[in-house]
């Protein structure tokens, strides 16, 4: 994660200065969107190990996220299972699921577009499953009993439970740069690079791609199941829609897909843009979604390597541009 | 230069101060403003309903604001806060933040029980009391929240009295109803309902022959249109929001599906003037039991009124909404206050029966109000009449369709 401009290390600044004042600014609102936008984050790292770092470009990460968050709902509800075993299966639940889908797709020699199908169908199947299902409480969905406690998992000073989430966002970049300083990072770019050469260089590709997907399931599942505590209920078109998907893969592509800031950086700028928007235009709803695509669509043409790119332009220390990138 | 005062410029003058200096001390006698929320999904795949929600809420505050306010508290002003949930209910959670800190005293809302479940349950951290305009699933008031007022009739309610009265007519009819296809949203409204109907028909000696889901929104009804064709079903019932239903009637019709009835359950459409006005053919018949006002009401009238003059349809979430914000301009009256734990406790005792609705004195047990209920409504000419209950009623039932 070495930042090798001043831009770039300006814009993880002024990042850790906005998470840091959400303390001092002591608004419910800022707090409660905040945590709506880091819970985001989450899945946007996870879409980021795969699609960012592998070029194994998912539309189907609602599958992950959706997973993780039914895991842990069916054991608590339906099974009594304490909140913060089902957490923990709710993790593993959504790293088997990636694995799964990485194991099927791949096996098959799904790439680039068919990947991105399969796994969008991935997620469409299981939104109808889910819904269908009276283990999974059919369309009326799951809900947790709500019990504040440490032992359930619920919070209701949402200070605590902003500090958690910044704490495992903090835990999932660490974890992304320690893949991307490994081989087994290295490897994952250089499938990504040219996966034929990289076959003919000895990497086990197959097993590579699904390595990242299960630890994408893993990290999904995570954001999944920190959503069920944090709302306490789901249903299939909230957790396995595809408005979960887009939001995966929007953030690392504006902030910088395969970096370790550019998820965090291009979810939070997002979503401040988007609540900026509503603010300029209180009367008009829906007008903030409109002044929020025309940045989105100006971004996506004038930013192909996002934010972080961005940055890295101004106040280059050395000539490796792409040190970050990687 | 020579200045002349005559005794009427004095007079003038000195009105016009004395009506300066007083302004502040008027406008403190009309009394400040209390703030009501208004928690809908103006944007999304609910925008329709939403929007048709916030109007009814507006029409509701103006009037109780033209009436003088609430007069225990010095005739305070109304003032809605609305708030777009965007039809998703983290959205809908997060805007009860935005809500407390704009100090609302309690808040209507939000049309879909999906999203209802999330903000009320954001909303008891602050003890801050949601009435729910529409919220039909059950868990709803099944939780235990304080704060969790549900004022029209959920789920299992309008279903039991929609089966009753479909019993109603059937016998009336010669039980010429035998067989049942059930077409529904796959969320929690349509498949709860489905659950339902499909345990509840067989009791009734009708046969449920088909069902089928379909997401929302969903835009080829073909399929199912055949599907319901294959099946011969007698009567047809539908538990879809208000785009899928038109465009599942407009299949219907397409595909010749020859069907007794049509009888929905809170459907989309069914009770929509812009259905039957924009699909006068295919909209003939159709019966529903759903949320709907006592016409006979002068609020009522006056509601009419009012959104004719402002061009707006007039469908039950307006009815709805206008009649939650009156049992929470109740509840104002008689706390006096606008402190939100007072206003739990006005709620809660609420004994209100002059809403817009043809219900009973509001009682809320555990949240639910046990004196609301659902009515049927059928699709006559251009028109939607109320066919049940009896002392309501603006036209007899007919059923089944006649043959053409």
């Amino acid at each position: 994660m070495k930042l090798q401009s001043a831009g770039q290390i300006a814009l993880v600044v002024a990042a850790c200065a906005y998470l840091l004042s959400v303390y001092l600014m002591s608004s419910p609102v800022w707090i409660g969107f905040t945590i709506n936008a880091l819970i985001v984050a989450i899945i946007a790292l996870s879409w980021n190990i795969t699609g960012g770092f592998g070029g194994m470009s998912s539309f189907g990460h609602a599958a992950l996220y959706g997973t993780g968050a039914y895991a842990s709902a069916i054991l608590q509800v339906q099974f009594g299972v304490n909140a913060w075993i089902a957490f923990g299966f709710g993790i593993i639940a959504g790293a088997a699921m990636g694995g799964f889908i990485g194991a099927l797709a791949f096996r098959y020699g799904l790439k680039g577009s068919y990947f991105a199908l399969v796994t969008l169908a991935f997620a469409e199947v299981l939104r109808i499953c889910a819904s269908s299902f009276a283990i999974t409480g059919g369309g009326s969905g799951l809900q947790l009993r709500l019990d504040p406690g440490v032992g359930t998992l619920q919070f209701p000073d949402r200070t605590v439970f902003y500090t958690i989430l910044l704490v495992v966002v903090a835990l999932v970049m660490l974890l992304t740069l320690l893949i991307k300083k490994s081989r087994f990072g290295a490897y994952l770019v250089a499938i990504r690079e040219n996966e034929d050469a990289a076959r003919a260089l000895g990497i086990d590709t197959y097993k590579i791609k699904v390595q990242a997907m299960v630890i994408s399931g893993a990290f999904g599942g995570l954001a999944g199941a920190l959503y069920l505590q944090l709302f306490l209920f789901i249903d299939s078109t909230v957790v396995y829609g595809s408005a979960v998907s887009i939001e995966a893969l929007i953030g690392p592509i504006i902030g910088g897909a395969g970096t370790v800031w550019g998820p965090l950086i291009g979810t939070l700028g997002l979503h401040l843009l988007s609540e900026g928007a509503k603010h300029l235009l209180p009367n008009a709803p829906g007008l903030n979604f409109v002044l929020y695509a025309i940045v989105l669509i100006c971004a996506v043409r004038l930013l192909p390597r996002g934010l972080m790119g961005l940055a890295a332009l101004f106040g280059t220390f050395n000539s490796r541009k792409d040190d970050d990138h990687a | 230069m020579n200045f002349r005062i005559d005794r009427r410029d004095l007079l003038k003058a000195s009105g016009a101060l004395a009506v300066t200096l007083a302004t502040p001390s008027i406008l403190r006698a009309q009394g400040a403003t209390v703030k009501v929320g208004v928690l809908e999904p103006l944007t999304g795949n609910l925008a329709y309903n939403g929007t048709q929600s916030a109007a009814g809420a507006k029409f509701a505050a103006d009037k109780i604001n033209a009436a003088g306010g609430i007069k225990s508290m010095n005739g305070a002003q109304i003032e809605l806060v609305v708030v777009d949930a965007q039809s998703r209910p983290e959205v809908a959670a997060s805007s009860v933040d935005t809500l407390a800190q704009a100090g609302v005293v309690a808040f209507t809302g939000a049309t879909a029980s999906a999203l209802g479940l999330a903000s009320s349950q954001a909303a008891a951290k602050y003890d801050l009391a949601q009435v729910f305009s529409i919220g039909t699933a059950e868990n709803i008031v099944q939780r235990g929240l304080p704060n969790v007022f549900r004022f029209t009739p959920g789920v299992n309610k309008c279903t039991s009295v929609a089966l009753e009265n479909l019993k109603l007519l059937n016998e009336g009819a010669g039980n010429v109803v035998k067989t049942a296809a059930i077409v529904h949203e796959d969320g929690p409204f349509g498949s709860n309902m489905a659950k339902i109907m499909a345990a509840e028909l067989p009791k009734q000696g009708i046969e449920v022959v088909e069902t089928i889901s379909h997401p929302t929104p969903h835009r080829d009804f073909s399929n199912i249109a055949l599907r319901v064709k294959a099946s011969k079903a007698d009567i047809l019932i539908p538990s879809n929001y208000i785009n899928e239903y038109t465009l599942m009637a407009r299949s219907l019709r397409q595909q010749r599906v020859e069907l007794k009835a049509i009888y929905s359950i809170l459907g989309g459409a069914a009770s929509n003037i812009k259905f039957v006005r924009e699909n006068q053919e295919v909209a003939q018949y159709v019966m529903d039991c759903n949320h709907w006002y006592d016409p006979n009401k002068e609020d009522s009238k006056a509601l009419a009124a009012a959104a004719s003059a402002a061009g707006l349809d007039l469908t039950y979430d307006v009815m709805v909404s206008y009649a939650t914000v009156q049992v929470i301009a109740d509840s104002l009256e008689r706390s006096g206050s606008d402190d939100r734990k007072k206003m739990l406790e006005a709620l809660a005792a609420s004994t209100f029966d002059q809403s817009i609705m043809p219900y009973g004195p509001t009682k809320f047990v555990n949240g639910d109000n046990v004196n609301s209920r659902p009515v049927n409504t059928q699709i006559r000419g251009e028109k939607i009449e109320l066919v049940f209950p009896k002392e309501f009623a603006s036209a007899e039932p007919v059923f089944p369709i006649p043959a053409k």
